[in-house]
């Protein structure tokens, strides 16, 4: 079975990095393209699944493809074109191209080539071979909703809790986080991140042993503070990214002779062997996590990106209501956004004081969040070993 | 032939996207050695997988004919859910290890060819039972039995049914295992790959099938019987040559169905076959385990909503009231 973890060392090395793309550039490509399918799919009232699923296809794909290689913005439509499919929300490959044209400059677009569709068709079966026919990816809004389901205390607190987590899985697409850790773990880290900044303590759980030490021991083991934070951070990190300027330029098309120009070292063949991708999340790492560090006050998150506060303006709010608000709390198509580069950079905080700030206005949700019920249920009849 | 797929760490460079069909590197994966066996809906090679020191395996090659929006759904889901299945490793199912389509050559027009990468087993229950010297113990019938319906009702519970259940889509490991193959991509055989001219037997064909009635997951409880008295006799239970011939053997057997028995919307009348006495199971299956004969009993049930379910089956006093060994 193709194994879809990666370590950081691998991250960087990427099939672009050895084809002389920055990793700087490489991830402002991956976190436009995962955007453009947000986007795309919003417009085209695809659901967070489908979008989601389109987004990890993409962070794979360039896992063995380089983006000089492959325009970003058709493989962005192929994987949402693909993803349609799977997850049985099919949109034909000419309006997803008609959508893409709206949303794309023209300099932008005109990567498609002279035959978009015939170009997409054919990225199909390229986009299937990479990604090994590995077509269904879990996403952690199921896990992040049956998580909450599990916790005790006071019930709006929780949902605001839960509505910020969905807005910081969502955004998590535009990180590689999807390309390192299972989507039990992500949304763990990011609960765990919107408890905090919603100032949502879980004291207490349903389920809950004298083992465990936080809630998150009942799903996942041996997770670690430094792991959660870490997630955290890569998606705090995008917040903070915004600042920087992000052109619509793609990389240059070198002439086939040239050598990458930034080559470290020679390209690792195979991927990291340290998680299973099939196992379920099981000591992951051999630290217990310490009773309850981090669920007070000082949590002990090392002061490292700036984070967006309360009211950081319109910047700020635009990154949030993106596409998706819980399931049956959404139901309007999201308002379409200015693009990042026009955004005004966050203020910058120290850690402990944002900590104790509300994140930036969120879409109000109403509703309690429905899992919509899966096509295949998963009957956990025969487990995974 | 050749199954090439496109090497993934060392993508080509290509100046332009236009000739991207260039950027599926000829890479020989597999090297085909024989032809194992024709189905009706593709040819199932034994292969060396080259990547992974020559190790052999079994390669199932299907025609997917293309449709204006490229690839069909249907395939695409069957291929994702025979994919997500694979992560449980059901031991009663034959494991997947690769998916890959033909290079550009092999397309012809509008046509995938896909090839499905198995891992390779000993033999299927066909030829198993046509070399065994002599009749089976009773415990390895027994085994086989649990195998076979574990491998069921796995499938089952993921929401497959396999339609096809038949001593030649059921492998038998050296250990004597019995593992479930060919499975999963019915709506992509169905679209329009099949070959004529190979026969498609009937013997495992339940009644609701044979009359055009919509069936469910009891048609596989219905066929597993088949094979299990067949694991008994060596031989098949009903073996019918054409449709009405099949539905003559099954009411010969199970006597004629009664006409409140009869489903609805069928063209053909209870009347239009002979008033069949229903016969003695035990003296068409002689010596075999009253438990046994309850359960094949059990599953060979005209009415589909009163067979036994597969975990129904799992649960008979056959397999529960003595350990299997
Ligand atoms: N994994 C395998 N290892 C060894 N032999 C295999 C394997 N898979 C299939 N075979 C052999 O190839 C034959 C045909 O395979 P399969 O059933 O997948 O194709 P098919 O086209 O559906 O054929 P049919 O119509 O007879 O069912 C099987 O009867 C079996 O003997
Ligand atoms: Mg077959």
């Amino acid at each position: 079975m193709p194994y879809w973890y990666y370590d950081k060392k691998d991250l960087q090395n990427t099939p672009s990095f050895r084809d002389g793309i920055s990793n700087e550039n490489e991830n402002r490509y991956r976190k436009e393209g995962a955007r453009f399918i947000i986007d795309t799919g919003s417009k085209m009232d695809l659901g967070y699944n489908t979008v989601a699923t389109g987004v990890v296809y993409f962070h794979r794909f360039y896992m063995f493809h380089s983006f000089r290689t492959f325009p970003r913005y058709i493989t962005a439509c192929c994987c949402l074109f693909l993803a349609g499919k799977v997850e049985e929300t099919p949109k034909k490959c000419k309006d997803i191209i008609k959508v893409a044209r709206s949303l794309l400059t023209d300099q932008k677009f005109s990567t498609f080539g002279e035959d978009p569709k015939e170009e997409v068709m054919t990225l199909e079966r390229i986009l299937l071979q990479t990604i090994k026919f590995d077509l269904q990816v879990e996403h952690p809004y199921g896990y992040l909703l049956k998580y909450a389901k599990c916790l005790k205390g006071d019930k709006t607190k929780l949902q605001k809790m839960v509505q910020m987590a969905w807005t910081f899985v969502n955004d998590s697409l535009c990180t590689t986080l999807c390309l390192q850790w299972e989507p039990e773990v992500i949304a763990v880290a990011l609960m765990f991140l919107a408890g905090k900044l919603s100032k949502f303590e879980v004291v207490d759980w349903n389920g809950r042993i004298p083992k465990h030490n936080a809630w998150w021991d009942m799903f996942v083991e041996d997770i670690t503070m430094e792991l959660l934070e870490d997630i955290c951070h890569q998606v705090l990190d995008l917040y903070s990214m915004q600042a920087q300027p992000s052109g619509g330029d793609s990389p240059p098309i070198p002439s086939t002779t040239k050598p990458p120009k930034n080559e470290k070292k020679p390209p690792s063949g195979t991927p990291p062997t340290s998680v299973s991708p099939v196992a379920p999340v099981v000591n992951k790492t051999a630290t217990p996590v310490k009773n309850g560090a981090g669920m007070g006050v000082g949590m002990g998150m090392e002061p490292r990106p700036e984070l967006p506060r309360a009211g950081a303006g319109a910047g700020a709010e635009a990154r949030f209501p993106l596409y998706g608000a819980p399931p049956g709390a959404y139901c309007a198509p999201p308002p379409r956004l200015p693009p990042p580069p026009r955004l005004p950079p966050p203020p910058r905080l120290p850690l402990p004081l944002v900590y104790s700030e509300p994140p930036p206005s969120y879409p109000p949700v109403l509703v309690p969040p429905v899992p919509p019920p899966p096509y295949y249920p998963p009957r956990p009849y025969y487990p995974p070993p | 032939m050749s199954a090439s797929t496109s090497t993934p760490r060392s993508p080509l460079s290509s100046s332009s996207f236009s000739n991207v069909n260039g950027l599926l590197p000829n890479a020989k994966k597999y090297e085909e050695i024989n032809v194992i066996g024709t189905g009706a809906y593709g040819t199932v090679y034994k292969a060396r997988d080259l990547l992974n020191d020559g190790h052999i395996v079994a390669m199932k090659k299907v025609k997917v004919a293309l449709t204006e929006d490229g690839i069909p759904l249907s395939t695409v889901r069957e291929i994702a859910l025979l994919r997500q299945l694979e992560a449980y490793r059901h031991p009663n199912i034959v494991r997947l290890l690769d998916v890959c389509h033909g290079g550009q050559s092999m397309e012809r027009d509008q046509q995938l060819v896909l090839f499905l990468v198995f891992e390779h087993v000993e033999q299927d229950l066909d030829s198993f039972l046509k070399r065994s010297p002599g009749p089976l113990s009773e415990n390895r019938i027994r085994s086989m039995s649990y195998d076979i319906l574990s491998g069921i009702d796995f499938l089952h519970s993921h929401r497959i049914v396999h339609r096809d259940l038949k001593p030649h889509n059921l492998l038998v490991t050296r250990a004597g295992r019995v593992k479930l193959a060919d499975f999963g991509l019915a709506k992509t055989y169905d679209a329009d790959m099949k070959l004529t001219s190979v026969v498609v037997t009937l013997w495992y064909r339940p009644p609701e099938v044979l009359l055009g009635v919509s069936y469910n997951t009891a048609v596989d409880v219905w066929s597993c019987g088949c094979v299990l008295a067949e694991l008994h006799t060596r031989a098949p239970l009903m073996p019918g040559t054409s449709d009405s011939e099949q539905l003559h053997c099954i009411f010969r057997l199970l006597g004629r169905p009664s006409r409140f028995e009869w489903p609805d919307n069928v063209s053909i009348l209870p009347d239009s076959f002979p008033d069949y006495p229903p016969k003695n199971l035990a003296d068409v299956i002689p010596n075999i385990h009253p438990d046994a004969l309850d359960l094949i009993r059990r599953m060979l049930v005209f009415d589909p909503a009163k067979r036994l379910t597969a975990l129904d089956c799992l649960e008979h006093p056959y397999f529960t009231d003595e350990p299997l060994m």
